[in-house]
């Protein structure tokens, strides 16, 4: 058996590596029609051939990748097709499910990048600046300057690696959001809580009315944990300090950090979410979305983004009717200077060649056009000042996108902001909340993150 | 990247050609050598070299200019998960090993013994037929905390138990995934050993019961020594399964909760490879090939020393 085996490799590897040289060999032009301009972009043409209309070029096809699958893609990909009716030119998308980061980073270093990639995560997207893996958008021949007036303020920062704009955020979701079912809270008698000693009082209300662990958690999907500290810390905080703290002077041993942590593990508690905190560790994402919002819930309450409306609504349970049985409110205040600040958490758009086409999709990508076509699917909130509040399809956009809107200060999502060498803050919660030693995981990770920031420079 | 060496072909190695009009021996043996020589040097020596070379650089997003010596090793080494991970893999291999022969071993004894031994040996072995991804997905299911979805705790809640969290619970999490392991691999190790346990001729048997031996003194003083060299080949095998393991883990868990179910290969791409630090990386590929080497040579050995399944 093992023989045999032996010399099953010989051709597997003749396989492996034929396709190993066509799909590295060839850097993809990927160029649909005869029409496109010269490589290297029109900006660095010196005008020789004659260019086509100040549009840009038209009948370039380019690859796009990003995350998403099912209704999410499908909602993208209404915005490609307005895309290819606006330019002419084709986008096509490539789904990268799991491991978005690994997959990118080896098609970036095997020389056969994606034209365009959509990617959460800050970290990543200065790695990829850094060395070079995605080029600026000036490159593109796009004036950052000129894209300033399409946002409100703050909302290309985080695109911005070293001074110089790399990503524009696309789209984006409120994390300061706390979902809740009405019916259940107006049958305990209780109204939604303003501040967090409220939200404690509503759960105790809430449990002497017959349910026994009214806060849903999917904690096994440990960015849940992350989400819940952030939004405490930001409002305990303000957003200066939550700046500070996910940036390279951030101090992880600080006493600000132990009190968020200690007010997170006031309402995570074994009385409080189904199953306790062993439970919870054991429950993912969606499951603890259904905790609250499916079909036989344990639960009455689930903090969580914005997104969790949709597939709460489009796939846990399809018989939930907003303001009913499903709505949210904003997460509860602290007293403090960031109460009426909003976490959001987005993707950036970024260029990884200047092929034909690349700069005209990016454009494309920061106009109203884009952002109500996407909007109108439901799936997200855009960016774009332009987009009304008449083009999200649902009252749960509506207000996620006016809640982000009315915030006095917008910051973004700050795990997604470490460098992507950085230890894993979700697992470190994950063991918080389990009631190990505060102090000793907090100085640990604080070294470890302080090691990533100096070797990302 | 991981490269887990492949036992060394030793096909070449008895020809002794007698020497004929044409070409020198020496050359004519070279000449036959080339094929699997090139084979080795591209996927085996130039690999570990390269992760060698890799594992002393910080290596970070692919871009190896910065020598760091022996960094890499001292920083894996310290890590906390890392540690956990290699405790857990140190778990592994006493209890899925041990646990998946002795399996192997009791239902190859057992089914021998009756008619319909095909139909249990295919049912065992069925298994191994699913992509340990697919086997990691049906077992979430099985260990969903919620009694509707989670056929355990559904079980559990019959006789007045539960519900257990399965995999959010450090003291559970290791056990429920050793058991998923076993359950992917007993069905092997049955079909490896029964093809054994068919191998001992029935004289043998037929002259201890004659003698006055009983079942048990058979299975103990017979069938067991007779079947040692498989058992010690399924057992380096299961080893190495267990030191390049990650589909289970990394399906089911993530290694969490925090990183109490972390093993080597997991740590490895969670950690390293996925946050881009290439030189990490490659240190625990070096790592691991070092845990590996002594089993290799235990490996070739008996390949060398002849009967082996």
């Amino acid at each position: 058996m093992a023989k045999s085996l032996r010399f099953m490799t010989l051709p597997i590897a003749a396989v492996m590596i034929v396709s190993a040289c066509s799909s590295g060999g060839t850097p993809a032009p990927s160029a649909g029609g005869g029409t496109s301009a010269a490589p290297g972009g029109e900006s660095a043409a010196p005008g020789g051939e004659s260019a086509p209309a100040a549009s840009g070029v038209t009948g370039a096809t380019i690859t796009v990748t990003s995350l998403w699958g099912g209704s999410e893609q499908e909602a993208f990909q209404k915005v490609l097709d307005d895309f290819k009716a606006k330019t002419g030119n084709t986008a096509t998308y490539q789904a990268q499910r799991t491991d978005y980061a690994t997959v990118l980073q080896s098609k970036i270093t095997s020389g056969s990048p994606p034209d365009v990639a959509i990617m959460p995560g800050l970290g990543f997207l200065r790695q990829f600046a850094r060395s070079g893996g995605i080029k600026k958008i000036s490159d593109l021949g796009i004036d950052p300057a000129s894209l300033e007036a399409n946002y409100p303020p703050g909302i290309l920062d985080p695109g911005k690696v070293d001074g110089e704009l790399y990503g524009i955020m696309v789209k984006f979701n409120s994390k300061s959001t706390f979902w809740y079912r009405p019916d259940k809270l107006s049958a305990a008698g209780a109204t939604v809580p303003k501040s967090f000693d409220d939200l404690k009082s509503l759960i105790s209300t809430l449990q002497s009315k017959g349910s026994a662990t009214p806060l849903a958690l999917g904690a096994k999907d440990s960015w849940t944990l992350t989400d819940w500290f952030e939004e405490i810390y930001l409002r305990q905080n303000g957003p200066d300090a939550y700046k500070k703290l996910f940036s390279p002077d951030g101090d992880w041993t600080d006493p600000t950090v132990a009190t968020a942590l200690d007010a997170m593990k006031s309402v995570i508690t074994n009385q409080n979410v189904p199953g306790g905190i062993t439970g919870a560790l054991g429950v993912a994402f969606t499951d603890g979305i259904a905790q609250a919002f499916g079909a036989n819930p344990s639960a009455d309450l689930y903090y969580e983004g914005g997104f969790v409306g949709g597939i709460a609504t489009g796939q846990v349970n399809k018989s939930l009717e907003i303001g009913k049985t499903i709505d949210w409110f904003d997460f509860p205040a602290f007293g403090g200077s960031g109460d009426t600040a909003a976490e959001i958490g987005g993707d950036e758009i970024a260029a990884l060649t200047t092929n034909p086409g690349v700069k005209e999709f990016i454009q494309y990508m920061t106009t109203v056009d884009s952002g109500t076509t996407w909007a109108k699917t439901g799936a997200i909130i855009s960016p774009v000042k332009a987009v009304g509040a008449d083009a999200y399809p649902n009252d749960l956009a509506k207000k996620e996108a006016a809640q982000v809107a009315g915030a006095s200060a917008v910051v973004y999502d700050g795990s997604d902001t470490l460098p992507a060498g950085a230890p894993d803050m979700g697992a470190m919660l994950q063991k918080v909340i389990q009631g190990q030693d505060t102090a000793g995981l907090l100085s640990t990770f604080n070294s470890a993150v302080k090691q990533a920031w100096s070797d990302e420079k | 990247m991981a490269t887990v060496p492949q036992p060394i072909p030793t096909t070449a190695t008895t020809t002794s050609p007698s020497p004929r009009r044409g070409l020198p021996s020496g050359v004519t043996a070279l000449l036959f050598l080339l094929p699997a020589l090139i084979l080795l040097l591209v996927f085996l020596v130039y690999p570990v070299i390269s992760t060698l070379r890799m594992s002393v650089d910080r290596g970070l997003g692919g871009n190896f200019s910065r020598f760091v010596g022996l960094d890499n090793y001292i920083n894996v080494l310290q890590t906390p998960s890392f540690q956990t991970a290699i405790i857990n893999n140190i778990l592994w291999l006493i209890f899925y090993t041990s646990i998946v022969i002795f399996f192997g071993l009791v239902i190859a004894v057992v089914a021998m013994r009756v008619r319909y031994e095909s139909i249990i040996k295919a049912v065992v072995f069925l298994p191994m037929a699913i992509a340990a991804t697919a086997l990691g997905v049906i077992w979430t299911f099985v260990y969903q905390l919620d009694p509707n979805i989670g056929l355990l705790n559904a079980l559990l809640g019959v006789v007045g138990l539960g519900p257990v969290s399965w995999l959010g619970d450090p003291a559970w999490v290791n056990a429920a995934l050793i058991a998923v392991g076993i359950w992917g691999s007993a069905g092997f190790a049955t079909v490896i050993l029964s093809a054994a346990l068919k191998g001992i001729s029935p004289e043998i048997l037929e002259a201890a019961r004659t003698d006055g031996a009983n079942e048990f003194q058979i299975f103990w003083r017979i069938i067991l020594p007779m079947v040692s060299l498989p058992i010690s080949v399924l057992a380096v095998t299961l080893v190495v399964n267990v030191v390049k393991l990650f589909d289970i883990p990394y399906v089911m868990t993530q290694g969490g909760p925090g990183d109490a179910s972390r093993v080597i290969a997991l740590e490895f791409y969670k950690q390293d490879f996925s946050a881009g630090q290439f030189g990490k990386a490659a240190a625990v590929a070096v790592i691991m090939l070092v845990i590996l080497i002594p089993v290799m040579i235990f490996n070739v050995r008996r390949f060398r020393s002849g009967s082996v399944v």
